[in-house]
């Protein structure tokens, strides 16, 4: 019942590219996009230039939350930090991080460095506003309870702060790892030689439409697991939230 | 000759001052009391008076400005104070269990220690079937029970209660002022208790502090000659009556006075 | 202590100066602010900046008129109908989190114009944020009010425009800024691969034959941009909706 709406969709498409309605040059049917991917996955060349973008993803990613999350804190926690950082944060979070990528090519050449760094970018400045979020939203009571019931400095940090801040951190890192996954996507697609959005890049300047829906819905099916997956792992990390909502 | 007794709390003279705008925002103005120990004393006041505010310079939460408080403290190590919030103010993340032990837990009281004495205060409290469940998982009455066994876990000289049943319908406070007053009953504690309710404070107090509308000043402190041990059938006896009558007289002024300010103000 | 916030930026540019002056820095990467200001201003004076400026800014706006009123349609039955949300659900799963750049040769495919396959795909992700925070907004929705406003007669349409919008109009709002911002991203690397203006194909060209001073200043421009669109919007926001505050918290 809850997938009528897209199997309807994917019949309709269906039909209406087998009776060329629909160009089956520019839209193949479903079932050669089905087929296509299974020869692709099975062929190999897949895998590889998934496990590249994936690759490129976990670096920058990590580039990103291992600084992002304690420059976040230290913001919220320390004025002056805030101070300092915050001019920055105005002007480069709403700057569309790909715009970075010609400056990063020129300063560390065409290559991975400067590749994998326009998704780290993207995703640090997500991760460092929502964690700051999440420390200047802190319901201020708790920390008076800590104090009261003699939680002070480290333990303070721990045992209040961090718990408190945990959700608005977690979904900072899901929000990063998405607009990383953007970024890394928009730079294969633009200029690497590599990865999937390369290939769809390719296979749509050859104009080979099954094997570029193919990619296309790879990606797609990459990005449901990345949801499913970081979804289930916020609901677990937070059973103590009452709910989580549709994000 | 030195007094043979020094109160419990010794509140001399404290004023707090707020910065902001000008000069700031003058909250407590010379507030002189004294709690003996053992003493139930409630604070009463129009809202905004700084009741809270005295609660939480008691609490070492918020520095006063002049003035100093003094607490008694009998047994060594153990906390001053321990505080039960408005609205419950629990940890969301950790369980009932947890959060009851929270303050034995900071001071480094061994684990198996801290969790007999917190299931101890659970059970005190009625909510022994619950130690594993989470803040949301509670009804409001619940969780302000899980706060007051927070606050009884950690054993402090003098327990602080910011108008802890504020928040709960009139039924569950009813039932919860019961279990106040047996609580109290069965650990003595010195206990200093912030209500807007004369009611309330007449079911639970010893005395009544009344503090003046903003900048709060103690108006005048009533003794509650009412016997103990204290039902609920002494609101229906003829001396409650009269004491709600006499006090809220005072407090009626205050009240109108607030009410005044804030119209002015908002010209 | 706001003096940092002040002294921050301007020590850097000033040491940055500084650096690029005296070799530390290589100035034909990193070109001195000055320097850099001057090419922005030239862009400026010779009309090359407003042209590409403007087609962008002019994309940004088609991306929100096309995205706006089919979200706000689609979230709004999202959010009264439980069978439609159920629906359209598994769908949207799917779908939304492909990044949108990927779009762009499947929906070139079916529009002939260059133009429109690119506004479009940049229409793709406000479109699902709006589509979900109006949803959102709808849910949220105090039961007590709608019972309120059924009471005093508010039915249909005047139930629609009365509360329903008003009532949601801050999550729609909510939407359309993260939306802006991911919009931004796909028309900027949009621009890159396949336009010959807009501020991203400048860009992407005076990196081609190493004008780096004018990729700066294009840089500087989009940054501005971005700027300029996250204020304008808050701007918007303060006079069209009073009385909320954000409800950035609720959103994706």
């Amino acid at each position: 019942m809850a997938l009528s709406i897209p199997l309807s969709l994917l019949v309709l498409w269906e039909v209406f590219s087998q009776t060329s309605i629909l160009s089956p040059r520019y839209f193949p049917p479903p079932t050669l996009v089905a087929a296509t991917l299974t020869r692709l996955l099975a062929g190999g060349d897949l895998w590889g230039e998934t496990l590249v973008t994936l690759n490129r993803l976990a670096i920058a990613f990590v580039l990103a939350a291992a600084p992002g999350v304690p420059a976040g804190l230290a913001m919220g926690l320390f004025r002056p930090v805030r101070y300092a950082i915050e001019p920055y944060l105005a002007l480069l979070y709403p700057l569309p991080k790909i715009a970075l990528l010609p400056l990063l090519l020129i300063v560390l050449g065409v290559g991975e460095k400067a590749f994998i760094l326009t998704g780290a970018i993207s995703a640090f400045f997500q991760i460092v506003i929502s964690t700051l979020g999440g420390v200047q939203t802190m319901d201020p009571r708790l920390l008076e309870v800590g104090r009261n019931y003699g939680a002070r400095g480290i333990a303070l940090f721990r045992k209040v702060i961090l718990p408190a801040t945990l959700p608005a951190i977690l979904t900072g890192l899901r929000l990063g790892l998405g607009l990383a996954l953007i970024a890394v996507i928009a730079v294969e697609f633009v200029t690497a030689k590599s990865g999937l959005g390369h290939l769809v890049f390719r296979y749509w300047q050859m104009l080979l439409t099954a094997e570029m829906f193919a990619a296309f819905v790879l990606v797609g099916l990459i990005g449901l697991a990345f949801t499913r997956g970081l979804r289930a792992l916020q609901r677990r990390t937070l059973a103590w939230k009452e709910e989580i909502g549709w994000q | 000759m030195p007094p043979l007794r020094s109160p419990k709390v010794l509140i001399r003279e404290v004023s707090v001052v707020f910065k902001g705008r000008g000069s700031g925002l003058l909250a407590l103005d010379r507030v002189s009391l004294e709690i003996e120990a053992g003493e139930f004393l409630c604070l009463v006041g129009p809202s905004g008076c700084g009741k809270s505010t005295l609660l939480r310079v008691c609490a070492g939460l918020i520095p006063q400005t002049s003035g100093e408080v003094t607490i008694q403290a009998d047994r060594p190590g153990a906390p001053l104070t321990a505080m039960v919030f408005q609205e419950h103010a629990l940890l969301p993340w950790r369980t009932v269990l947890d959060n009851v032990v929270f303050g034995p837990e900071n001071r480094g009281v061994p684990e198996a220690d801290r969790y007999a004495r917190g299931r101890e205060m659970l059970a005190l409290v009625g909510l022994t079937p619950f130690a594993g469940a989470y803040p949301h998982q509670l009804s409001g009455g619940m969780k302000q029970r899980v706060g007051i066994a927070r606050a009884l876990a950690n054993d402090p000289e003098v327990l602080l209660m910011d108008e802890p049943l504020a928040a709960l319908d009139a039924q569950t406070r009813t039932i919860m002022q019961e279990e106040l007053l047996r609580i109290w009953a069965e650990l003595g504690k010195t206990v200093i208790y912030v209500t807007h309710s004369i009611d309330e404070a007449l079911l639970l107090g010893d005395r009544i502090a009344l503090l003046t509308a903003r900048p709060g000043r103690l108006k005048q402190v009533f003794p509650v000659a009412l016997g103990r041990p204290r039902g609920l059938e002494v609101r229906a006896s003829p001396e409650f009556g009269a004491l709600v009558d006499k006090i809220w007289a005072e407090l009626r002024e205050e009240v109108l006075r607030t009410m005044r300010e804030e119209e002015g103000t908002r010209r | 202590m706001s003096w940092i916030a002040v002294a921050s930026p301007l020590l850097l540019l000033v040491g940055w100066e500084i650096a690029s002056a005296t070799g530390l820095l290589r100035a034909v990467f990193f070109p001195r602010p000055t320097t850099v200001a001057e090419h922005f201003l030239r862009l400026v004076v010779d009309g090359s900046l407003p042209h590409h400026g403007g087609v962008t800014v002019m994309r940004v706006a088609w991306t929100v008129l096309l995205a706006t009123p089919p979200a706000v349609a689609v979230g709004l039955a999202m959010g009264i109908s439980r069978r439609t949300r159920e629906g359209l659900d598994p769908l949207f799963a799917v779908i939304y989190p492909i990044p949108s750049v990927l779009f762009l040769p499947l929906i070139s495919f079916l529009l002939r114009s260059a133009e429109a396959a690119l506004v479009v795909t940049g229409a793709i992700t406000p479109f699902f944020l709006v589509a979900y925070t109006t949803m959102t907004g709808v849910q949220q929705l105090d039961r007590t009010v709608l019972e309120a406003a059924t009471h005093y007669g508010a039915r249909g349409w005047r139930l629609f425009l009365k509360v329903l919008l008003p009532g949601t109009l801050p999550f729609i709002f909510t939407g359309l800024r993260l939306g802006l911002g991911y919009a931004l991203i796909v028309l900027i690397a949009v621009e890159m691969v396949s336009a010959r203006d807009g501020l991203g194909a400048l860009l992407w060209l005076s990196w081609g034959i190493l004008k780096v001073e004018e990729m700066y200043a294009a840089l500087v421009a989009i940054a501005l941009l971005g700027a300029f669109l996250t204020w304008g919007l808050g701007l918007l926001r303060a006079r069209l909706l009073p009385w909320v505050e954000d409800v950035a918290g609720t959103a994706r």
